[in-house]
């Protein structure tokens, strides 16, 4: 696992959330995991691939992921549209690609895959396990887990 | 997300804008933007493709850019509009924007760069520059 690279996806995220999802307490904690615990109704899934590889895995509550896209557009949403799915999806994209950048800068070849959103109920499905990091980010419209996996190409 | 205050025009009206992005809130968001300015009429694109087929068809005065889209990327989109008219006014509009990226963009034919998340103001500043450079 890279904690170099996830401690810049955390700190990337947090502040782009603070700066667009309106108030969002500091990351306390990072968890480590053997696999990603999203299962939430809503997950926004990015791939990384370059001179590491992994992926990130945003996942929030319904409710959460509604209320972070109303207050993106400006405007209440009345639930689960194509613009609150794809505001969700550019969340994750903004906050991946500004810590993506930072990585470059620094050296590593690493680039991203657009974002993918899936929405529904128990969505618990990994056909493999990669140790993930977790980190718990607290907004005002709830809980919005980061789950990264990234490793060094052997 | 960001206030979108009335601002006054930016050029002489009217200015056509080409807004290429997957992202329908990006879409949106820039299109509130174009909006926000007098006398824009903006139009939108969701891939590279369609945005070659577009630029051809409008001849837009401004085209906003993504980079990281599905099927054709955004560095390669600029180049083959570029190609085909040197004189295409693109500001590329991108979450990633490490430093090669950008030099990628500009060689590509690119007059600007803003980093996303854009606001209103850095969006009006790119366009001022790049009508009064050109």
């Amino acid at each position: 696992m890279r904690l170099d690279f996830v401690r810049i996806f955390v700190d990337s995220t947090a502040k782009l959330f603070k700066e667009l999802a309106g108030p969002t307490a500091d990351v306390s904690s990072l968890t480590m995991r053997p696999s990603p615990v999203a299962g939430r109704e809503v997950m926004a899934i990015i791939g990384l691939s370059g001179e590491a590889q992994g992926r990130v895995i945003f996942d929030m509550d319904l409710f959460t992921a509604v209320q972070l896209a109303g207050h993106m557009l400006g405007e209440p949403s009345p639930g689960m549209t194509p613009l609150v799915r794809s505001s969700i999806a550019e969340l994750a994209s903004m906050a991946i690609g500004r810590a993506i950048s930072q990585i470059n800068d620094n050296g590593t070849r690493l680039s991203m895959s657009p974002p993918t959103v899936i929405t529904g109920s128990n969505l618990v499905s990994y056909d493999q396990c990669f140790e993930t990091l977790v980190a718990p980010i607290h907004t005002v419209y709830g809980e919005v887990r980061v789950n990264i996996t990234i490793q060094d190409l052997d | 997300m960001h206030s979108i205050d009335e601002v006054p025009p930016i050029a002489k009206s009217p200015l056509t804008c080409l807004i290429v992005d997957d992202s329908a809130f990006m879409r949106f968001h820039l299109r509130r933007m174009m909006d926000s300015f007098d006398g824009v009429i903006a139009s939108e694109a969701a891939n590279g493709s369609e945005a070659i087929r577009e630029y051809g068809r409008l001849r837009p005065d401004i085209v906003l850019m993504d980079i990281v889209m599905p099927g054709m990327e955004g560095v390669e989109t600029v180049k083959r509009i570029c190609d085909a008219d040197p004189k295409a006014r693109v500001i590329m509009i991108s979450s990633v924007s490490y430093k090669e990226k950008v030099a990628e963009a500009i060689a590509a034919g690119a007059k600007w760069f803003i980093p996303k998340p854009v606001t209103t103001e850095e969006l009006r500043r790119a366009i001022e520059n790049v009508l009064s450079s050109s």
